[in-house]
Formats: C-alpha cells, sequence, structure tokens
C-alpha cells in the first residue's frame, strides 16, 4: 500500500505553507548543547530579530511569570528567568504562528496543533523533571516541535484520514504505522526532516524522529522517553486530538528506562494539568503576539 | 464557562468542572480522551448536569484541589449539586462517553496505564453504589470524543473525526 514514488524531499518541496522558524531562534537551538552558550550571548542572538524580541517580551511579562516589575529588554529577562526559560519562550514565539494554523489532513482545527504541540512540551519537560533528567528545557523544546512533521504531511492526507483511520484500526496499526504504509514516511520522519533543513542539532532531530518509537533507538535517549511519556498524558488527556485521536503505541519501558512507576504517572497526570491551566496565562498574551 | 444565548445558556465544562442549570441548557464537553463526560437530566423539574471526570479516584495522600478531577468525589458533588438545583435521583436520566485509550501499550503492561477503561470502571461503580444506572454508555477506543446535552431535545451526542456526530440517547425519553 506504501506510495514508494514519493520522497522524503519531495512531500516537503511540494508542500506550500511550510513552517519556518526565524535565523536567530534556530542559533539558539543550536547553542542549546554548547558549554560556551552563555546569557549574554544568547540575548544577543535574540536581539538581532526585532519582531521575535518584542513577542518574548510579552510572554517574559505574561501573567504567567508574575514578575514584579516589567522587563523592557532581553538581557534582562535572560538574568531574572534564566536562559534556559528565555530559549524556551524564543521557540513557543516563533512556532506559535504557525501551529496555530488549522491542519485539515489530521483534522486538526485552529490552534488545536498549537495545544497539542504545547501540552506536549509541558509533558516532556514536567516528567524530565521528576525523573530528574538533566537539561529539562530541551525535553520542552523538542516536545514542542515533535509533531512538526504533521504541518508537512497534512496536505497529503485530506483525502485520505477517514480511509487511514479505518484501515490502521482493522490492521491493528497505529496511526504512525499506517502513514508509513500508505505514504511511505510518518509524521515523525517527515518531521526529522524538516528540522534537519532548518539545521537543528541532533539533540532535537532524534527526538522528533524517535518520539513514537523510543525503543528503536540504539541507545535510548532520556529525553526522547520524556517526551513520548509527554505525548501520552497530552493523548489521554484529550488535549488537541485530532483524527488520529489516541491511535498510538505507548511504550512502557520507557517509564522503567526512566524509573518512574505507574503511581507517578497518576500524579504527573494531575500535576501535568495543573501546570497546562497555569500556562494559560501565557497563552493570552499568544494570541494578542 | 457558560455563554447565555436568547434560547438556551450553553455550558463547556472544562476538565474536572462540574455545571448544573435548570431550564434550557447545552452542555459540551470538548476532545474527551481517557476522561469522562456523564450527564444526567431531570425532565420534570427541567435541572440537568455535566461532569467532566479526569482520574478514576483522589490520592490518599493529597488534599483535593477540584472535587470534579476524581470519580469518587466528583459524581458525589455532580449528585449533591443537581439534588440542590431540583433534581431527584429517581427520576434522572444518566448517559456517558469517553474513557478512550492508547491503541497498544507494550507487552506486560500494567492495567493501571488503562486510565480510559479505570475511569469508565470507576464511573460505573459509583453510580452503582448510589442506586443509579446509566440508560446510555459510550466509552473505550482510541478515538477523541466531544460529548453535548441539549436538555431541549434531550439529545445526547457524541462526535468523533472517524464517525462523525451520532445520537447516543434521547434522555427527554
Amino acid at each position: 500500500m506504501a506510495n514508494s514514488l514519493i520522497t522524503l524531499q519531495e512531500i516537503v518541496e511540494q508542500t506550500t505553507d511550510l513552517p519556518s522558524i526565524p535565523a536567530a531562534a534556530v542559533r539558539v537551538i543550536q547553542e542549546t548543547d554548547s558549554a560556551l552558550s552563555t546569557a549574554a550571548h544568547i540575548a544577543e542572538v535574540l536581539a538581532q530579530d526585532q519582531s521575535l524580541t518584542i513577542r518574548i517580551l510579552r510572554l517574559a511579562n505574561s501573567a504567567y511569570f508574575g514578575l514584579s516589575r516589567r522587563v523592557d529588554d532581553l538581557t534582562e529577562a535572560v538574568v531574572v528567568l534564566g536562559m534556559r526559560n528565555v530559549r524556551n519562550l524564543a521557540m513557543v514565539a516563533c512556532s506559535y504562528p504557525w501551529m496555530v494554523r488549522p491542519l485539515k489532513g489530521y483534522a486538526l482545527g485552529p490552534r488545536q496543533l498549537w495545544s497539542h504541540s504545547f501540552s506536549i512540551a509541558v509533558g516532556a519537560q514536567l516528567v524530565a523533571k521528576q525523573a530528574r533528567i538533566p537539561n529539562d528545557d530541551v525535553a520542552f523544546t523538542a516536545g514542542l516541535l515533535a509533531d512538526v512533521g504533521k504541518s508537512a504531511l497534512s496536505v497529503w492526507l485530506e483525502d485520505k484520514l477517514a480511509a487511514l483511520i479505518v484501515y490502521a484500526t482493522r490492521e491493528g496499526m497505529t496511526f504512525d504505522e499506517a502513514e508509513r504504509k500508505v505514504l511511505g514516511y510518518d509524521h515523525a520522519q517527515v518531521g526529522e526532516y524538516l528540522a534537519a533543513q532548518w539545521n537543528f542539532p541532533t539533540s532535537i532531530t532524534q527526538v522528533i524522529r524517535w518520539h513514537h518509537q523510543p525503543s528503536s533507538l540504539e541507545t535510548p535517549d532520556p529525553i526522547v522517553d520524556c517526551v513520548h511519556v509527554g505525548d501520552y498524558l497530552t493523548m489521554i488527556m484529550g488535549y488537541g486530538l485530532g483524527g488520529d485521536g489516541l491511535q498510538y503505541g505507548f511504550d512502557t519501558t520507557t517509564l522503567e528506562r526512566l524509573q518512574l512507576t505507574t503511581d507517578h504517572l497518576d500524579q504527573i497526570t494531575d500535576e501535568f494539568v495543573t501546570a497546562h491551566d497555569r500556562y494559560e496565562l501565557m497563552f493570552e498574551e499568544l494570541q494578542v503576539a | 464557562m457558560a455563554i447565555t444565548t436568547a434560547s438556551s445558556t450553553q455550558f463547556l465544562v472544562g476538565m474536572s468542572e462540574i455545571h448544573v442549570a435548570k431550564g434550557p441548557a447545552i452542555f459540551t464537553c470538548l476532545g474527551l480522551g481517557s476522561c469522562i463526560g456523564l450527564a444526567a437530566l431531570d425532565v420534570t423539574t427541567d435541572v440537568a448536569g455535566m461532569i467532566h471526570i479526569m482520574l478514576p479516584e483522589a490520592f490518599p495522600d493529597k488534599p483535593v484541589d477540584k472535587l470534579g478531577k476524581f470519580a469518587d468525589t466528583g459524581i458525589k458533588e455532580w449528585l449533591r449539586l443537581l439534588e440542590r438545583a431540583g433534581a431527584q435521583t429517581s427520576r434522572m436520566k444518566i448517559a456517558y462517553a469517553g474513557g478512550a485509550q492508547v491503541f497498544k501499550f507494550g507487552a506486560n503492561a500494567d492495567s493501571r496505564l488503562d486510565v480510559g477503561a479505570r475511569n469508565a470502571t470507576a464511573v460505573a461503580e459509583h453510580l452503582k453504589r448510589l442506586g443509579l444506572r446509566a440508560l446510555a454508555i459510550d466509552v473505550g477506543g482510541s478515538s477523541g470524543r466531544t460529548v453535548t446535552l441539549d436538555t431541549v431535545t434531550g439529545l445526547m451526542r457524541v462526535r468523533t473525526v472517524a464517525a462523525g456526530e451520532k445520537e447516543l440517547v434521547n434522555l427527554r425519553k
């Protein structure tokens, strides 16, 4: 059933309205793993993009952070909120404009991909904190971008979604398995391709690629595991569900690797929803941004 | 969240919320995953209510911040609010939907991971314990559901992307 005539490159090249990430944000992400990256340098890089700077400052001053006084420049924001928070705000600010678009191929209405992606980010970071994984902010960024491939694959699914759901259910397949069978690629592969085109580091592209198949990696990656669990939490709590719904697998060995138990997971689910509700305060700023 | 129009008050029943109304109303639980949307209507007094349940039971070692979050604390509170508004349990028509789950778990997965099934079981048990019976139930599967109750027509509807909108039950009949 796979259409082997289409290549990943063709899928991406023939998709109009592809998402884009500003150069300044890409540079900040590229430096995520760099020990040399300093708060001042991050602020300097982001400040080169005026529109992005305005949006980041608007988020930094949102009710979510509850700062006692207004921050008016990026250097100050980095000092008050920390470099990792500002880097995450940069990703939020530059993903939001294209993530709010509806994706007909996945039956996602306006803001639904955003709601889903942001929830994965919040869930993945929370799981990373619970499992004491260092750099939990990377789990946030990677979680936010995990489903970026859907924005490119959507148009290819527009006339196939209903049939694909029926096919996947009948054959006992997850939705990503069905995507691979029917289109030759799943949204995780397309997402990895897109992120590589943006020159994102492997630490991020690897998460996008394997977030539905975390045990297929030769060497397990704790951030991939955190995003997999964050995605699971997002699906069961129903944030931004499209036609693919909950038609995915949950690899429970991720919990073992993260040393989390099922009891932990109920508590994490509760904390996840609470954290998500708090973030609504930031959403208010995004809607006017 | 409630919006009042000329004909009905519309309630968007968010996670862990309970809404009860007397008179024309439309209740909606949007995009249920493993959560359950449970609704009741007393046609005699025209009182109805919906609860959006998130987890089966409250944590023994943690205070309950929202009663509607858990089946054990929420169903009691939902019933108390319905009765306070004038509904009588003997006349109430009840239905619920939701409780979906991810499609596949790994081999030997702990059954506690199936939050959707645990929610559905908890709702059934708590209703039974209170002497209540649901007229219609639509739980399980791997699709997100949107559940709506229109108290004017009595229709409880369930919408999924794959199956579209279908009538689950008419609580006025």
